[in-house]
């Protein structure tokens, strides 16, 4: 007698690019983007949030990865700031 | 005869284009999205956002010449206004990127700001600041403080572009607070009358308001959209615009907007297609936007899969609609990419 494989368990990660009325925008691992409907998202998704999925079965959850919204907004804030570090000062003539 | 005319219309208004002295504001077709591109008479160019999708944007910036960038600026992070000035900061290495200082987190972002660093393009942080762009003058302005900053549409960034008595306005995707601070901020006569205004967020319902659009007092609206699950244009934003008496243009029905101004201040608005919505004529334009036929007429888009469709951001796409092909319409319902 053989056990069946256990099923693959599929995971990912979304971000969360912005949010309009009643949908999300998210932006999927491969850059493409697409609107969820937000009741399907965790309750108090925020504009910005990294978005863990897991697909077991036939189940598809979510989770918002706290961790992983800090570490990005964190690197993503630090390269910004050193990009805009030398302001030049008075009008700018082009 | 009207062939004639309309021949000599169109010769007119590619002479404007190029001449030396005009400066050309063009709202660029994106689909849902906002992409500006203002040149200088002296050929000076600034790209304000740069829509949704890298190839849609690097083929418009192919279809108008573009030779060189100066500048370049995002309203905000969202990606339907960044991810275009990723190719137009690799091709064109322009010398500054103007942005809120506030980083997105999504990966389109780090794209951007990646592609800066390796440019060599020096970040501004939007402040109270006049940037010359040839003997264009454009005027920063910087989300008002006080705002919450983990919202990046409450945080756009604004530009006043003069020249001549000709002024133009767009704003981003700001919403009624950010409005709200900059009325309180700006003089009404700083901010208008305004002889060519972009819609903010494509005619969202917490964009313009009233109030707002009454200090600002535009002549001509530009909605900057495609087609999109949103619901923008909002019917009420669209009738804000005629209650404020302004002449309508929307980029999915009129394709790029163009606007050519004569030193001093005189312009005049092409499209490529279509017709505006015309004003509600209480009162009579002080300056004229004649309408002429189309300048350029760009190859219909194409996409192969639905993956591109939905970058471009044209999905869903109907029978009959430009790019709709039959290939992504796996259950032949007439709506490809559902």
């Amino acid at each position: 007698m053989t056990s069946e494989p256990p099923e693959p368990m599929l995971t990912g990660r979304l971000t969360v690019d912005a949010l309009e009325g009643h949908l999300a925008r998210v932006e999927r691992e491969d850059g493409s983007l697409q609107d969820w409907p937000l009741t399907s998202l965790p309750r108090g998704v925020r504009e910005g949030d990294v978005l863990r999925w897991h697909v077991e079965g036939r189940h598809l959850t979510f989770e918002i990865d706290l961790e992983g919204t800090r570490e990005r907004r964190q690197a993503a804030q630090a390269q910004l700031d050193a990009l805009n570090g030398a302001v030049p000062a008075g009008e700018i003539n082009l | 005869m009207r062939r004639l005319l309309a021949l000599a219309a169109l010769s007119l208004g590619l002479a404007l284009a190029q001449s030396s002295g005009a400066l050309s504001i063009r709202f660029l077709d994106v689909g849902q999205g906002d992409a500006v591109l203002v040149t200088s008479p002296e050929g000076k160019s600034l790209l304000y956002d740069g829509g949704r999708s890298e190839p849609v944007l690097q083929a418009l910036l192919r279809q108008y010449g573009v030779k060189s960038l100066d500048l370049v600026a995002a309203s905000h992070a969202d990606a339907d206004h960044i991810t275009g000035l990723i190719p137009a900061i690799n091709l064109y290495k322009p010398r500054f990127f103007l942005n809120n200082g506030i980083a997105g987190t999504t990966q389109t972002w780090g794209k951007l700001v990646t592609a800066a660093q390796k440019a060599g393009t020096q970040g501004l942080v939007a402040r109270d600041q006049v940037i010359n762009l040839g003997s264009v003058k454009i005027t920063v302005l910087p989300p008002p403080p006080g705002l919450p900053k983990n919202e990046q549409n409450l945080n756009s960034i604004g530009l006043l572009v003069q020249y001549g008595s000709f002024r133009a306005l767009m704003t981003g995707d700001s919403e009624t607070a950010e409005t709200a601070a900059w009325l309180k901020k700006y003089p009404a006569s700083f901010l208008g009358p305004v002889d060519v205004y972009k819609s903010i967020h494509h005619g969202a319902k917490n964009g313009d308001n009233l109030a707002w659009l009454n200090a600002v007092r535009p002549r001509n609206v530009v909605v900057s959209v495609g087609p999109n699950n949103y619901g923008h244009p909002t019917a009420e934003a669209l009738a804000l615009y005629r209650q404020v008496g302004a002449t309508t243009y929307r980029t999915d029905q009129q394709g790029t907007v163009t606007v050519v101004v004569q030193p001093g201040g005189r312009f005049a608005i092409t499209t490529e297609r279509g017709t505006p919505v015309p004003a509600n004529r209480a009162t009579t334009p002080a300056t004229p936007a004649p309408v002429g036929p189309s300048v350029t007429t760009p190859a219909p888009p194409s996409y192969r899969t639905c993956a591109e469709a939905r970058a471009a951001g044209a999905a869903p796409l109907r029978r009959g609609q430009p790019g709709y092909n039959p290939a992504t319409d796996r259950d032949g319902d007439g709506v490809a990419c559902e």
